[in-house]
């Protein structure tokens, strides 16, 4: 199936053997949530699975199917079995598919359609409800949730076809989001959020909706450490702004101080918030991020 | 600093600048690259901006730097020379003219003893820094300003405190200072108690002096420890053009006391011919200065240039300066016409005061421009004659223009002290003992005639025959005109006199005729009598036939006249510059003020003293002792010196038998340092290599 995925996609997006071993992780989250189906997960709902959970005095209207008449017999007091409810978990991957993504070797935007893929695919495979959502200027298109590992080439097909355009604009992506996506469950927000308009208020808006999310902040080593020289004019990809500058050694020790200072701070207030935020670069072979580092950072076990 | 060829500068400059700068222009071609997102890149440079100081010359450094560079190539092209005053030696020995003829101010403004200041402390500039110096600022007397010392700052200063005098300059002094001084310090660095003569291995010193080259004495100095080659002259000035008064008298009608008559002796020392009003002025005792006379003089130039023939004398014109001429001065002889003798008329003058002779002449030397003397009212001269009878000597003061009181030797000793003293001192200028000896001798002046004052450590011996006169000293003013030769002399009564009498006539075993000076008293002496009794018979016989003489009314004149300006200064009122005067006090007083001629006053302590001594007379012009005795209490001070006067700086320079190198040898070393320049491109290069490769700045 994931072979199939591969081939017919005709993409390098994933390879077989990397799948297989996604297949093997399956997602945790932190908090348990209330899903629309039932999945593989608890919830806090109680349900009728066949795990045992809790006693509770009997009241009038309950299922007297529920009873729990060997304690009435003992007892002679009627108390209802309450058992766990196992329910499935919905996992939104917020992709930037600005036009900055674009940038750097091997592009940023790769980088991040794999471990979106990588991530969907994980989802898939423990019958999770997968939605992406690129994002530019707002939500630019949508693949809602797939559940089942055989969407797999859906999600391999909607990944390869995503271009990246445009300016991009967190805050109303976020917002457009919140508002379609009452549903509590886990978000991952994959970007290099190299935002002019802030990250602080779309992340507010995710923040509301009690969602467990994550960021994952994807940069190209060029942006890390640039190799620029000699009087250069930057352009940038997405506004055509131009900024003229004379290269030289205490501007890109400046540089570097205010990219760590700008990352500090996205991940400071990540942190502040229950939000779990991952840097990374995109010369770190993703199969490395997923299997050992993200595992490391509890969004996989 | 200066450049062999500045012209270079400008063309170098001219040619590289200009492209440089356009090239700057037409550089920026900024390459165009994409980025994710300017976002942090604007954010950074803003950062930088906000940071860096300088920013506007920092974007600019690189081109700043290739300016120097091209600016500094060109310098170098210019080949620059760097004057400087460049010294090895280890040991220096700075000795500085600050005489009459350093007050003239040069072309630049600068007077030359400024000059010299300048040139000493560009010297010290130079020295190592483990050498020692050492300075002396000589006159008529040498000072040590600083002894030896290594701190270049300290010694800048000093030279600074150097002060200007009116002055002559002699070497001599100032030579033994410094040899006294280096000789010290090289045994200083030795072991003591050593027969053997020290042996420095310290370098020897070098004398370095600054002068004009006006000094006095330059031949007869000897240099001893100071080798002559290690001595070198800065020669100091340009400017020669100078008229001075080289002597100035005023003197009385012998006749008629109440006419004054002034000479003048006016010299011209520059080259060129040069006519000036020499003015009489008198200023009495009120101080009301009053112009008694002008007289036009015309001076031929006082120098003569080699190539020039000597010029027919320009004072053609002037019958008075062609007499001058032929009176000469005593040095090298003056070219005709360049010496004007000035005899103003005489005028009628009874009172005290001053007279004042000066020239309306803009020359570079003002010292000399102005002459003073001292006159005091025309005084009758009191005579008291204490004999038993001498009619010689009564007939001569009938003649002389005095007046003569004749009394016993017994009315003398009963002779009321009003009658004899006045202020302490006694009334008579000249008191004449004739053959009679006391102890009631009052502060005054005395003439013993074949008699001593009984003071101490002079006595007088019996009477001896055959006195020869072997020596005299012709010099005296009271021999002046007297014919020694033809006096004969029968007996006298042979002196024993203290040491420091003034011997004038000299018999063969005892003084003849002695000037005694003792307590503010003058006693002349004479160990003869004219009139002497006979040894057998008693009866008065002439002991000499000098009283027959025409000499003789001469002689009592001068040393009546003498005597009595001992009281009375008239001739002793000049003095040259830095000499010390003695200044006689009235009434013992604990002090003098002197006013000085620039208008500062001088507190002189007498300790109750009769005189004292004022030193401090290096300015010219008028002193007035406040607290003098009345009469004496003024003095003027002239430089009446012709070596002075002759400001021409010497071309070459002699300290006693050796030339001296002369010149400026010293002070001009010109040291090309383009190779410096060359290293500074070198230097700038290489902070703007790394400049550009580092990227230090924006």
């Amino acid at each position: 199936m994931a072979t199939r995925a591969k081939t017919s996609s005709n993409s390098n997006l994933l390879d077989p053997d990397f799948m297989a071993r996604l297949e093997r992780l399956e997602f945790v989250s932190r908090k348990i949530f209330a899903g629309k189906m039932r999945g593989e997960r608890r919830s806090k709902r109680r349900g009728e699975s066949v795990e045992f959970a809790d006693h509770r005095p009997y009241v009038e209207g309950d299922d007297l199917r529920f009873l729990d008449w060997n304690i009435a017999a003992r007892l002679d007091r009627f108390f209802i079995k309450q058992f766990l409810q196992e329910e499935d978990l919905h996992v939104s991957i917020l992709l930037d598919a600005s036009k900055s993504m674009e940038w750097g070797k091997p592009s940023k935007g790769h980088y991040a359609k794999q471990v979106a893929a990588a991530l969907a695919y994980i989802g898939l495979s423990n019958h999770d409800r997968v939605s992406i959502y690129p994002y530019a200027n707002g939500l630019v298109g949508e693949l809602p949730g797939v559940r089942g590992k055989r969407l797999m080439a859906k999600v391999v097909d909607f990944l390869t076809t995503l271009e990246f355009e445009g300016a991009g604009n967190f805050t109303l992506a976020c917002k457009q989001y919140a508002i379609r996506h009452p549903q509590r469950g886990i978000v991952l927000v994959l970007s290099d959020f190299f935002e002019k308009g802030g990250f602080e208020t779309g992340l507010r808006y995710l923040l509301g909706r009690e969602l467990d999310l994550y960021c994952i902040q994807v940069l190209s080593p060029e942006e890390i450490d640039p190799e620029l020289a000699g009087d250069v004019r930057l352009v940038d990809v997405e506004d055509q702004d131009t900024a003229e500058l004379t290269v030289s050694r205490a501007l890109l020790n400046r540089y570097k101080q205010n990219l760590q200072a700008y990352c500090g701070s996205l991940k400071e207030y990540c942190t502040r918030r229950g939000i779990s935020y991952l840097f990374t670069a995109t010369d770190v072979p993703f199969d490395q991020l997923l299997l050992s580092y993200l595992r490391r950072r509890g969004l996989l076990k | 600093m200066s450049f062999l060829s500045p012209w270079m500068i400008a063309a170098a400059a001219g040619l590289t600048v200009p492209p440089l700068l356009l090239l700057y222009f037409l550089k920026l071609r900024r390459q165009e690259m994409p980025i994710s997102s300017t976002f942090l890149w604007k954010r950074a440079v803003e950062d930088l901006h906000v940071n860096a100081p300088f920013q506007r010359l920092r974007s600019n450094l690189l081109l700043i730097l290739q300016l120097l560079i091209l600016l500094l190539a060109a310098i170098a092209l210019g080949k620059p020379m760097l004057e400087q005053a460049l010294s090895h030696e280890s040991t220096l020995v700075l000795m500085i003219d600050q005489s009459a003829s350093m007050t003239v101010a040069e072309a630049n403004g600068l007077t030359r003893l400024e000059i010299a200041k300048r040139e000493a402390k560009k010297l010290i500039d130079g020295m190592s820094d483990d050498a020692r110096a050492m300075i002396i600022a000589f006159c008529d007397r040498a000072t040590v300003v600083s002894s030896f010392d290594t701190n270049r700052e300290a010694l800048k200063r000093k030279v600074d405190s150097i002060e200007q005098t009116q002055s002559k300059s002699t070497l001599s002094e100032a030579i033994a200072l410094a040899e006294a001084y280096s000789q010290n310090l090289i045994i200083g660095g030795q072991t003591t108690g050593s027969d053997i003569a020290p042996t420095s291995a310290a370098p020897a010193a070098s004398a370095i002096i600054f002068t004009d080259g006006r000094v006095e004495d330059a031949a007869n100095v000897s240099l001893e420890r100071i080798r002559s080659d290690n001595v070198e002259v800065v020669t100091v000035g340009k400017r020669d053009d100078n008229v001075g008064i080289i002597a100035m008298d005023a003197r009385r009608n012998y006749e008629q006391p109440d006419l004054l008559e002034v000479f003048a002796t006016v010299q011209n020392f520059g080259p060129e011919p040069v006519r000036c009003d020499a003015v009489l002025r008198v200023r009495d005792e009120d101080g009301i200065a009053s112009q008694i006379d002008v007289q036009e003089l015309s001076l031929a130039p006082g120098r003569l240039s080699s190539e020039d023939a000597p010029p027919e004398s320009g004072a053609d014109e002037n019958a008075e300066s062609k007499e001058a001429s032929s009176s000469g001065s005593k040095r090298q002889a003056a070219p005709p016409g360049s010496v004007a003798a000035v005899a103003f008329d005489e005028f009628a003058y009874t009172g005290g005061g001053i007279i004042e002779v000066s020239l309306t002449v803009d020359d570079a030397l003002v010292a000399d421009n102005r002459a003073w003397t001292v006159i005091n009212p025309p005084r009758h001269v009191d005579v008291l004659l204490v004999t038993a009878g001498n009619l010689y000597l009564e007939k001569v003061f009938t003649g002389l223009p005095v007046s003569t009181k004749i009394i016993s030797p017994a009315e003398y000793e009963t002779l009321d002290d009003e009658a004899l003293i006045e202020d302490g001192r006694s009334k008579f200028d000249v008191v004449i003992l004739d053959r009679y000896s006391t102890d009631r001798l009052p502060q005054g002046n005395y003439f013993f005639w074949g008699s001593v004052p009984k003071i101490e450590g002079v006595s007088m011996g019996p009477r001896t025959e055959d006195v020869f006169i072997v020596n005299w000293d012709e010099t005296h003013p009271i021999l002046r005109h007297v014919n020694v030769e033809t006096i004969q002399v029968y007996e006298e009564f042979p002196m024993q006199l203290p040491s420091d009498a003034d011997v004038l006539l000299e018999g063969e075993t005892s003084p003849v005729l002695s000037l005694l000076s003792r307590d503010g008293n003058d006693y002349l002496i004479c160990s003869f009598p004219l009139i002497m009794e006979d040894a057998e018979s008693g009866e008065p016989m002439a002991n000499t036939w000098w009283f027959a003489k025409i000499h003789f009314p001469v002689f009592v004149f001068n040393a009546v006249q003498y005597m009595s300006a001992s009281v009375a200064p008239g001739a002793k009122s000049s003095i040259p510059p830095g000499e010390p005067v003695q200044v006689p006090v009235a009434n013992r007083r604990k002090s003098l003020n002197i006013v000085r001629p620039d208008g500062t006053v001088d507190e002189v302590p007498t300790g109750g003293a009769t005189s004292t001594h004022y030193a401090r007379t290096r300015l010219v012009g008028v002193y007035e002792a406040r607290g003098a005795t009345a009469g004496q209490d003024r003095f003027s001070v002239n430089l009446f010196n012709q070596n002075e006067s002759d400001i021409s700086p010497a071309a070459s320079f002699s300290i006693g038998a050796s030339k001296v190198a002369s010149g400026s040898r010293l002070t001009s070393v010109n040291r090309p340092f383009w190779q410096w320049v060359l290293l500074g491109i070198l230097g700038v290069l290489l902070f703007e290599w790394i400049v550009y490769n580092k990227r230090v700045f924006v």
